[in-house]
């Protein structure tokens, strides 16, 4: 499956500059609020589920090559925050549902964690 | 969905002795910031999280949770143990990682019990 | 196995359920010691069995102990006594038609092990020895029945005065205006006690007969406040607490360091934390938002250098009244 296939199904918001996302395949999915599991844990191209929208964020994703982030409950990640994601490269799509409704529908579509 | 139920299906170790294993579970919640939870969690929820301090128990019996699963086998200080004992509030380890429970609980049918931040119930803006 | 427990959860009703879990709980907790009979009627070897038939009849016992030098070295039954009958040999001595394979109990067991023999065996009296293997009592199926019996209603008798005499605080003392005040020092960067004050809060509340959903609006309210004492401040600071029928007034107040921006603390995701409390799950910039969500009224205020403080209110409806409380008739 392909980032375009999960935006709609999930009804994701892209927040970052838009490219073409089908050819993004992600490999497998995160998820966790803790920074440093999600350094020790997320593998390589992989999407994380968070609810955190700060800055530091996107320093992780791009210490690990993800994909791409899905922010959950309707958070908002400041301009800054957006600004470095566009810089880095860096994919975050937001979503007005949990991050428990938004890893059970991943896992629906047959994403797993490594 | 029952606790003990629940510890069954995401081959759960029951971490304290006193706890309420009969208690329904009516949905699930997902988050390591606690005041996220605190935030959004509706009663009766299973909390699954990546932290094992004190705190989680604390938050969990403030906010009425059924049940706390601690992800990928994570072993908790004594004091957390301790707590969940006196609070009988079960404390659950699962060799799976938050990722694959979210998946697996929501696919046995158990959903978010997680509110939009703006309810009306307490009519403040976000 | 799963199947059982489905069920069980969908014919029983919650308080049964509860009361089900406190007997399970109870069987670990109940030593073998607080059941038992100690009266012990037993007989030796050497006892003629027609003599042990009198004891039994006389006593209205179906069973006793076989002791020789105070150890326990058997058990005869009426079975063993009918046996004995058949043979027409009353003269004979216990020793002969005792049974000697012996299932005992210790006891500082808790009652559950002997819960368990009677389920895996036949019998229905277990001996009772100390480490010793010397006979302290008996124990029966009829002394497990009345001893959970007896605990619950015990325990059950001990919650109900609680909650009844919390619950009528108010009711019988005259005055203008009744209040229950209840204060909480929070010590800087205690984050292994964070939230004890709240959660004796929460029961408080619960105990004076607040409904549920209030007590966690304040418990919620109250906690994360204790969180900002324990995080922010440079010598924690004073949680109180004071309880009226008609409102819940909470102040929390600090020396230090102080709020410069206040509208900006009241962002949601505004956050001073550093990075370690943050994986310490707190520090999102939401305490206050959640704060503010829970009471029906904040007021924050602070200087900088001085210190901080916060005051809430839950109101309490006609319904949520707390503590009987009859201060609104009578105004």
């Amino acid at each position: 499956m392909n980032l375009k296939e999960i935006i709609d199904n999930l009804h994701l918001e892209p927040v970052t500059v838009p490219r073409n996302f089908a050819e993004i395949t992600p490999t497998c999915g995160y998820t966790s609020d803790l920074l440093s599991c999600v350094m020790s844990g997320a593998a390589h191209q992989s999407i994380w589920v968070t609810l955190q929208a700060h800055i530091n964020i996107v320093a992780v994703a791009t210490l690990l090559d993800l994909s791409a982030i899905i922010i959950t409950e309707d958070a908002k990640p400041d301009e800054a925050t957006i600004a470095k994601a566009n810089e880095e490269g860096i994919n975050i799509f937001l979503s007005k549902e949990p991050t428990f409704t938004v890893v059970g529908k991943l896992w629906e579509m047959g994403l797993r964690c490594q | 969905m029952i606790v003990s139920e629940l510890i069954d299906l995401i081959k759960g170790k029951l971490i304290n002795k006193n706890a309420d294993l009969a208690r329904e579970v009516k949905g699930g919640c997902g988050a390591d910031l606690m005041s996220d939870v605190l935030a959004s969690i509706q009663p009766e929820a299973v909390l699954l999280t990546g932290l094992c301090n004190p705190q989680v128990v604390r938050t969990a019996q403030m906010a009425d949770v059924a049940a706390i699963i601690l992800v990928r086998g994570k072993v908790p200080p004594q004091e957390t143990i301790d707590l969940a004992e006196s609070e009988r509030i079960a404390l659950i380890s699962s060799p799976f990682g938050m990722f694959e429970l979210c998946g697996r609980l929501y696919q046995a049918g158990l959903h978010s019990l997680e509110m939009p931040v703006s309810d009306p119930d307490c009519s403040c803006e976000k | 196995m799963s199947n059982s427990a489905t069920n069980q959860g969908k014919n029983i009703t919650d308080q049964q359920a509860e009361n089900i879990t406190r007997v399970e709980e109870l069987s670990y907790e109940l030593k073998v010691d607080q059941v038992m009979t100690k009266e012990l009627i037993t007989v030796t070897p050497e006892t003629e069995m027609k003599e042990a038939l009198e004891i039994f009849r006389k006593n209205r016992i179906s069973g006793a102990p076989v002791v020789k030098n105070d150890e326990l070295v058997g058990i005869v039954s009426i079975e063993d006594l009918i046996h004995c009958l058949q043979h027409n040999d009353l003269d004979s001595r216990v020793a002969k038609y005792m049974s000697t394979k012996l299932l005992t109990v210790r006891n500082t067991d808790p009652i559950i092990e002997a819960l368990k023999l009677f389920v895996n065996s036949h019998f229905g009296r277990l001996p009772v020895v100390d480490e010793n293997s010397k006979l302290l009592g008996i124990i029966t199926k009829g002394n497990i029945t009345r001893g959970l019996l007896a605990a619950l209603q015990h325990d059950y008798q001990e919650e109900e005065v609680r909650r009844y005499r919390a619950s009528h605080l108010f009711e019988d003392i005259e005055s203008d205006r009744s209040s229950l005040i209840l204060r909480y020092t929070i010590k800087q960067g205690d984050f292994t006690h964070g939230g004890a004050a709240s959660s004796a809060i929460k029961r408080a509340l619960l105990r004076l007969g607040a409904s549920p959903q209030i007590a966690r609006r304040a418990g919620i309210a109250v906690y994360e406040a204790e969180m900002n004492l324990i995080i922010h401040t440079t010598h924690g600071g004073i949680i109180r607490v004071e309880i009226e029928p008609h409102q819940i007034s909470i102040n929390v107040f600090d020396d230090g360091p102080g709020i410069a921006d206040i509208d900006q603390a009241l962002r949601p995701g505004y956050s001073t934390a550093t990075e370690t409390v943050r994986e310490l799950g707190f520090g999102a910039g939401m305490g206050l938002v959640n704060i503010q969500r829970c009471v029906d009224s904040m007021r924050l205020e602070s200087i900088v250098g001085k210190g901080t403080s916060l005051k809430l209110k839950i109101l309490l409806h006609d319904q949520e009244v707390v503590g009987e409380g009859i201060t609104t008739s009578k105004e």
